[in-house]
This record gives structure tokens, sequence and C-alpha cells, in this order.
């Protein structure tokens, strides 16, 4: 099955309800995304562990994400810091969360606070689509604030679909590359779109 | 014929109006991407096609018949597939 044919399964999902990461800090990640950021506070739990094992007692709370969104910690009494140091760089900092505004003012407004506090902007970039600042939070999590640079179109949607069933097919096979991946995602295009090819000049 | 795949949105745009000023490289349109096509290399300096690093470096949607050869700060550049390949 490919995204030629799709299957039409019904998409009913609308965003995000919560994501939720451990603490060791909660002073320094209630300073940080309440006191620096603004996000408001809009839910706690207080836990006496679950039940009568030897689960820790915890916190659990969240700060509004916009739109309805959440963003949540757990904070376990009792619980010594841990970060597995074993995982590379690379990986660790692949896993992030990126925070919607919808312009170019919300997200220099996001900046400035940012610079006025401890943990300031450490990136700007400018992606084909969206343009983004990220910051490593009190935790060691990366995260981005991102704001669209132009519309996503149908075309930007064609692509997206074909790279990911050239993906599908390259990773299946030994040895995936990018080289690997590019030669299949042209036959993806040339098999799609086969008919006589309109020739195109910029005067 | 060494083929590059850009989708035809304006930040990829400007790669194929670059190799194009090539008499030896022709543009076609391929659905939602333009086909760029040499019998030889496809050469594309980036400063002539003006892109900022993350598009340039995300900038080739497909290749055909070719391989990169070479994808810095300065160039890119698409070479057929060698007889050895």
């Amino acid at each position: 099955m490919t995204s030629l044919e799709p299957e039409l399964l019904a998409h009913t999902v609308r965003g995000v309800d919560h994501a939720a990461f451990p603490t060791f800090d909660p002073r320094a990640t209630i300073t940080f995304y309440r006191d620096v950021l603004g996000f408001p506070v809009v839910h706690a739990t207080c836990a006496l562990g679950w039940g009568p094992g030897d689960h820790p007692d915890f916190i659990h709370f969240f700060f509004d994400i916009g739109n309805g969104d959440r963003l949540a910690f757990f904070y376990y009494f009792g619980v010594a810091p841990y970060r597995d140091t074993g995982i590379p760089e690379l990986l660790h900092r692949a896993r992030h969360l990126a925070i919607h505004v919808d312009g170019e003012a919300d997200l220099a407004e996001y900046r400035r606070r940012l610079d006025a506090s401890n943990w300031p902007c450490e990136l700007q970039v400018r992606h084909e689509t969206v343009e983004s600042i990220y910051v490593t939070d009190p935790n060691g999590y990366l995260m981005e604030i991102t704001r669209p640079l132009r519309a996503i179109t149908p075309e930007d949607d064609i692509d997206a679909a074909l790279s990911v069933d050239a993906l599908m097919e390259v990773a299946g096979e030994p040895e995936p590359s990018l080289e690997k991946f590019f030669a299949r995602k042209a036959k993806l295009i040339a098999d799609r779109y086969e008919g006589e090819p309109e020739l195109v000049t910029f005067a | 014929m060494t083929t590059l795949f850009v989708l035809d949105v304006e930040d990829f745009r400007p790669l194929a109006e670059v190799a194009g000023k090539d008499p030896d490289v022709t543009v076609r349109r391929r659905g939602p991407y333009l086909e760029v096509a040499a019998p030889g290399s496809i050469r594309i300096d980036r400063n002539a096609a003006g892109r900022r690093n993350a598009v340039w470096f995300s900038s080739v949607a497909a290749v055909e018949d070719g391989r990169v050869a070479r994808w810095d700060r300065e160039e890119l550049v698409i070479e057929p597939d060698g007889p050895e390949e």
C-alpha cells in the first residue's frame, strides 16, 4: 500500500492533549515555563505513589502551551537525578518539543523572554517552511518555538507522501542510504507523472 | 540523462533556474516537480541560487541516473552514474 492508493482511515484525533517528561528540578522547571515563558500552570496531580507498592510519591504538573494543549512533568520524591549519558548527543537532541506561534512578532517576544533569563536562545534558524528558535530547558530537553514562513501547499504534501513511500522501501532493504532514497523517489516521481513532461523556461 | 528533481515551490525553484542557464540542461515540469536533466553533470552554485543554509541542504527531492557528488556551502554537483556503478 502506498500513498497513491490511500486507505481512508477516519482521522478524528485533535492534536496534543499532553506530552509528559520527568523532571529532577521542579523549581527550575516551574521558573522556566511559568515565569520566563509565561505558560500558565493549569493542573497538578499530587499523588501518594500508585497504591501500596514501591512507586514513589509524585507531583504531576501541567502547563498550558496554547490551543488547549498541555506540557506536563513528573517530579518523583526521593528519586535520584538520572541521565543516560550513553545516548549520543545527536539522538538525545533529536527528541524535542516544538511549540507553534503565529508570527514573527510572537517569535521575537519569546526570544526576548529567553534572552532575558538564565536560559538564553541558543539558535535561530529559518528552514524552508518555518523559522525556529531553540533552547535547552532546565532538564536538558531541547525545546523549539516555531512560526510559519509560508503556507504548506498541496505540492508539499505530495512530496512528503512520496518521500515516506521511498523511505519505506529503502529502509526495508539492506544498507539504506540517502543516495538510494533519492534514486527510489525519482522512480516514484517518474512513474506517477509519466505523461509528456512540459518544458519549462524561466524567461 | 543525469536528472535532479526539485519541488516547484518558491524555496527550491531557484535551483532549477540556476541550473537551467547551462545550455546542456533542460528543465521540465513533472507534476509538482521541476525535472532538471543533463547528459553530463549538473552544477548549481549556492550563491547564484541564493538559498539560506537550511533550505539549501533540504533542496534535493530526488536524483535519477546520477549521484550527489558534492553538496556543501558552495556548490551542489550531481554526477552521472559511472560505469563502475
